[in-house]
């Protein structure tokens, strides 16, 4: 019996020193996405991305689960940055070769002052809840200051408004406690200083000092039913576009202080806005293949015919003529006269592709639902 | 273990005359013992036809490892998880979007819905109506049947399928990466819902081989391939067929040789019934305790048939000498019996013993095995040491016997006066270091040894095997993994879906895809992601868990069955490995197990493990753990009994080196094969070192015989070689016979056991008869031998 026991416990402490050494694997918690960094993972260029962009010579794109990576051979070996957040980003934009910004979900926005490398947080949903719950506030005191001294005849208009403020309030408040989830969806700056970031339910924000302060700039965009703003561009000439949910476009002509809404030629949703290369020349694209164009700031537009089913997701444009639209099931849309007809092909892995950006020899570098892609100028070839 | 009262304290081999009290017992009541021995064999014959195959998963695994109590405890939530087969059927022309291809489909589709056991409203193919395709427009979603309302396989509806099938995420999930081949899914019921019927896997199999028979034949340009747990377990029983064949092969194969061996009737036949009785009388006995014969210990009868033999072929030999010196065939049998009763019953001890070291594996297959193995050998005991000399003491060893034995004596006087050389002072250094050197290779190949199955597909049959080539076909060509580890995500009650519980599997699954080994993962937060995504449109920057609760339920209102159990309680995050090699189980487990570790809470409890994967991985470590405690008590058995037999450390040693050496060898050789260690194999390692362990016993009692009556040691081992030696060689050969036809089963791990057995019996008998005299002339003291055994005989 004393050997059975013996060997027993013999057998006992062998098995835990094995789990010991076993459970050495260091792990983080499970922490909220705002606060966890971006896991290292040689997967982040085979995972869904959603925006790339230059920045200066080098490519950075973006995607889920906070990767960042940037390529500094026109895409054929990849870094990952490093990302103080974990959450799926969904676009980046960079007006200088190094200064760039990213958005993504939980209404995050991440900085970089070296070309895309290092990133730091500069705004997150929890402080846009502050941000939109006090605008909010400060609007509902102006205005019963208004109701206060208004004639009897105009009262119960204000009153009206007044009440709409307080469920937006109440709205605002429920979703502090829910805590950050709505997406930025765009980001656009027109340089070191200056820009913009767009989301869902009409989320907007803007800076003018490179990001250290930001401002909920919802009041200066007509959208009262909170549509998302999927896309924001600017064009040749300096008009900027945004272009949302059921079709909304939004038009400013004076760097986005200011923003009017444009008749649309289309109920279904844009998922991109992008300048021809011509002055006041725009295109607007989205769901199953729409793509329209205008070439009078909007006032009128023409559905463009394509031969694609597929929902459009982004585009670019080289500035003289030739512009790629990529979409869903691998579709991929080039023009060679700035936007006015397509020719539409078709990936043989149909996965979706949510954005590109142009290399030597028109080649394309593609990213989506699989990572990224290189290849020729039309999208589906290898690259020339 | 002799009778010390008749003994009176002398050793037993110094008074050959004397007539131990069990010899009278049992030869002055030959008749007697004859009729209750037929009535036995009557009785327990009519049991044993009664014995039923018998293939139960759950016997199979570890049932307390707490990955296996966690997947049983949670088994009626997961059901549907594991039981389905998939049945691909492939064109071998062309692709699958033609009228023909599509035709055969639908037969098919509709035999198996017909098939008993099928889920059919879980069926899925391009035929059923569950299959649809969705678009997202501009008033919301558009959808249909993949198969175009009006179908009627004109190219136009083929092109309209075609494109139906490109927009269905579930349809393109049917379809092969190329285009040519299309799967149904079809989960199965365990249990029939109506009448509670336990679902016939050999049945479903059966219908299944059916239906693949007639399309193939039916539609040349068509293959079918089948996979499922259902369709290997049909696969499993039909192999277990085989084993008749294998049983009628291994008597035939026996008689032959030990007929080429005695030259007499009676000495082929008897050893033949009587080691037939032994394994009646065992399955009798088993099917009394209320066991059946699974895959594994359906290798038990043919073990317990050849060791039957082999000591049948004792008993055989020393009766032919005996009668050879002229004695008549009851005085022989008697003779033999007494030369051989202590070893032989020493030698089954150790047997038997070895096999119940098996118990310490907790796994119940392998404790059926011992428990079968352990009633073979000892119901040994009786018919092959008690009745075979009973019974050859009527009949006797015929004239041609005994002038075979005479003859072949003389001739072969020179070949073993050459193999006692193995004692030679000269000799036996270089034998050692030869065994030393052995056991460097062996050390140095074994270390590539592995746990677990190391082959992909399905471990329990051949790479080659129908199942093994579907299974492979269809990894091939979808995106799809054969191995499966579940880890299972238990919540308090109605709280599976919220967006705690959701976010920590996303990062569970993060970090299992970024392990090594791991192919993908799939759970409630993907489906949720893809379903947020499907709502906001199809655009994929919406592919993400909502913190927002009310988004997440919207995106979890229709979820596949066996994602979420009724009370919401529990919900799998599925692993699909690139394979089930141990290592990689090792790997997965160790990052889930460390991240439950660290993140359980009273939110979620992540937990180990189902899917085969999960089992696996929980059989790895309990064998891993059993193998050196096993391998311990195996080796300190067969000591001990040694050491009470001989009386002799310097004895046990001559005995117990040779088997450590085949141990050694016979893991180096798993490892150069690439057979792990697993269920079928742990077990052979026991059985070989117990079986191993007589020819060393048979082999030094004759040594130390010889020894006593005062021959150098080299002359002892001539004698012991011309008395036994034969008949050691013959009883490796038989044993190794007796298993060597299971090296063609068409069963895997029954082909593993088979080969390493054979190797074991074999390198056995040959470490007994070469390394055994080289250790006997380092270790023994002749002299000193004898002197103490006088000073026994004298002091009484």
């Amino acid at each position: 019996m004393a050997k059975w026991l013996t060997l027993k416990t013999f057998g006992a402490v062998c098995l835990s020193l094995t789990l010991a050494g076993a459970s050495t694997v260091a792990l983080a918690a499970v922490g909220n996405v705002l606060d966890t960094a971006s896991m290292e993972t040689t997967l982040a260029s085979e995972k869904l991305l959603t925006d790339v962009a230059h920045a200066g010579k080098r490519i950075v794109a973006v995607g889920e689960r906070g990767h960042i990576i940037y390529s500094d051979d026109n895409g054929k070996q990849w870094t990952q940055a490093s990302v103080p957040v974990s959450m799926l980003l969904t676009a980046v934009y960079f007006p200088t070769p190094t200064q760039g910004w990213a958005v993504g979900h939980s209404g995050v926005i991440l900085h970089t002052g070296d070309a895309g490398a290092t990133w730091t947080k500069q705004l997150d949903g929890r402080q846009e809840a502050k941000m939109v719950i006090s605008q909010l506030e400060q609007q509902m005191t102006d205005m019963q200051a208004q109701e206060a001294n208004a004639p009897e005849s105009k009262k119960r208009a204000l009153q009206d408004s007044l009440e709409n403020l307080k469920f937006s309030l109440e709205d605002a408040k429920s979703d502090e406690k829910v805590g950050p989830w709505k997406p930025l969806l765009d980001v656009w700056f027109r340089d070191a200083k200056y820009g913009f970031a767009i989301g869902a339910y009409g989320l907007i924000f803007h800076t003018d000092d490179g990001g250290q302060t930001w401002h909920n700039w919802a009041d200066h965009v007509p959208n009262p039913d909170g549509y998302h703003l999927n896309a924001i561009a600017q064009v040749k000439g300096g008009a900027l576009f945004i272009a949302g949910e059921a079709g909304t476009v939004y038009l400013s002509t004076d760097d986005g202080m200011t923003w009017s809404s444009v008749k649309s030629p289309y109920g279904g949703s844009f998922f991109g806005a992008l300048g021809t290369g011509n002055v006041n020349e725009v295109l607007a694209f989205g769901l199953r293949g729409h793509v329209f164009r205008s070439d009078d700031l909007g006032k009128s537009w023409k559905a463009v015919p394509v031969d694609a089913d597929a929902t459009l997701n982004s585009g670019v444009a080289d500035g003289k003529g030739r512009i790629v639209l990529v979409g869903n099931d691998g579709s991929v849309l080039v023009s060679s006269d700035a936007g006015q007809t397509f020719r539409s092909h078709v990936r043989a892995d149909r996965e979706a592709l949510l954005s590109a950006v142009l290399l030597n020899n028109d080649n394309l570098l593609l990213v989506g639902e699989q990572g990224t892609e290189l290849a020729g100028p039309d999208g589906t070839g290898k690259p020339m | 273990m002799s009778n010390p009262k008749h003994d009176k304290g002398e050793h037993y081999l110094l008074t050959p005359k004397a007539e131990p009290f069990l010899e009278r017992l049992i030869f002055n009541n030959r008749v007697l013992i004859l009729v209750f021995f037929l009535f036995l064999t009557l009785f327990l014959g009519y049991n044993a036809v009664k014995i039923q195959p018998n293939a139960s998963f759950e016997r199979m695994i570890p049932l307390k490892h707490p990955y296996i109590v966690n997947m049983l405890k949670h088994r009626g939530d997961l059901d549907n998880l594991g039981n389905f087969i998939r049945v691909a059927v492939g064109v071998k022309d062309g692709d699958i979007f033609t009228k023909s291809y599509m035709d055969t489909l639908k037969h098919i589709n509709d035999d198996i819905f017909y098939l008993k056991g099928v889920n059919r409203s879980g069926l899925k193919s391009l035929w059923t109506p569950n299959i649809r395709w969705l678009e997202v427009t501009e008033q919301g979603f558009q959808g249909g049947t993949v198969i175009p309302d009006g179908y009627n396989g004109s190219p136009h509806s083929l092109e309209q399928l075609r494109q139906n099938v490109l927009r269905s995420p579930e349809g393109i999930r049917l379809v092969a990466d190329n285009f040519k081949s299309s799967i149904i899914y079809a989960p199965l019921y365990e249990k029939d819902p109506q009448t509670g019927a336990k679902l016939s896997y050999s049945e479903l199999s059966k219908r299944l081989d059916q239906i693949r028979a007639k399309y193939e034949k039916q539609n040349p340009n068509i293959e079918i391939h089948i996979i499922g747990f259902a369709k290997l377990v049909g696969d499993l029983i039909a192999g277990i067929q085989y084993v008749a064949l294998f049983a009628v092969i291994t008597i035939l194969l026996t008689g032959v040789f030990l007929f080429w061996y005695s030259r007499c009737v009676a000495g082929t036949m008897i050893p033949l019934l009587t080691s037939i009785i032994a394994v009646i009388w065992q399955l009798g006995i088993l099917h009394l305790l209320g066991y059946g014969l699974d895959p594994y210990s359906v290798l038990v009868p043919f073990l317990v048939f050849a060791i039957g033999i082999s000591h049948a072929v004792q008993v055989v030999n020393a009766m032919a000498l005996e009668s050879a010196k002229g004695f008549d065939p009851l005085t022989s049998a008697r003779l033999a019996f007494r030369q051989l009763y202590i070893p032989g019953v020493v030698a089954l001890l150790s047997d038997a013993i070895g096999f119940l070291t098996l118990l310490f594996i907790e796994i119940d297959v392998i404790k059926d095995l011992a428990v079968a193995a352990g009633i073979g050998v000892a119901v040994i005991i009786i018919t092959n040491l008690v009745l075979h000399p009973l019974v050859m003491s009527y009949i006797g060893i015929s004239k041609s016997g005994v002038r075979h034995v005479q003859n072949h004596d003389e001739k072969v006087d020179r070949k073993w006066r050459l193999m006692s050389f193995f004692s030679h002072p000269g000799v036996a250094p270089i034998s050692l270091l030869i065994a030393l050197l052995g056991l460097g290779i062996g050390m140095y190949y074994k270390q590539d040894l592995k746990i677990g199955d190391l082959e992909r597909g399905a471990p329990e049959l051949r790479q080659n095997s129908v199942y093994n080539q579907d299974n492979a076909y269809i990894i091939k060509n979808y995106s799809t993994s054969a191995d499966i580890l579940v880890v299972m995500v238990e919540t308090p009650k109605q709280q599976c879906t919220s967006y705690p519980v959701l976010h920590a599997m996303d990062a569970l699954q993060w970090k299992l895809e970024n392990t090594k080994g791991v192919d993908s993962t799939t759970s409630l937060a993907n489906i949720s992601k893809l379903v947020t995504k499907a709502l906001n449109e199809g655009n994929f920057k919406w592919y993400e868990l909502s913190p927002n609760q009310g988004v997440i339920n919207s995106s979890l209102r229709e979820v596949p069955s066996g994602l979420i159990n009724t009370d919401c309680s529990l919900t799998p995050l599925i692993v699909f490995l690139k394979d089930h090699k141990a290592e990689t189980l090792n790997r997965v487990v160790k990052v889930a197990e460390a991240f439950a570790q660290k993140n359980n809470n009273d939110q979620y409890k992540f937990v180990l493990g189902a899917g085969n994967a999960g089992v696996e991985a929980a059989t790895n470590q309990v064998i891993a753990k059993a193998k050196d405690l096993m391998l311990f008590f195996v080796y300190a058995v067969v000591s001990c009994l040694c050491l009470i037999t001989f009386r002799s450390i310097r004895a046990t040693i001559c005995v117990i080196v040779p088997l450590a050496l085949t141990s050694v060898l016979c893991e180096a050789l798993m490892a150069q094969l690439h057979i792990g260690i697993k269920v079928a194999t742990l077990p052979v390692i026991a059985l070989g070192v117990g079986i191993g362990v007589d020819y060393g016993i048979y082999i030094y009692t004759k040594l130390e015989k010889f020894l006593l009556e005062g021959k150098t040691l080299q002359d002892a081992y001539f004698e012991t070689l011309r008395s036994t030696g034969r008949a050691v060689t013959f009883t490796g050969i038989t044993l190794a016979l007796g298993v060597v036809t299971w090296i063609w089963s068409p069963i895997k791990f029954q082909a593993d056991m088979g080969i390493l057995l054979f190797f074991m019996f074999l390198w056995n008998m040959i470490g007994a008869i070469w390394l055994l005299p080289a250790l006997a002339r380092f270790l023994l003291r002749p002299d000193r031998m004898v002197a103490k055994a006088r000073a026994a005989a004298a002091k009484s």
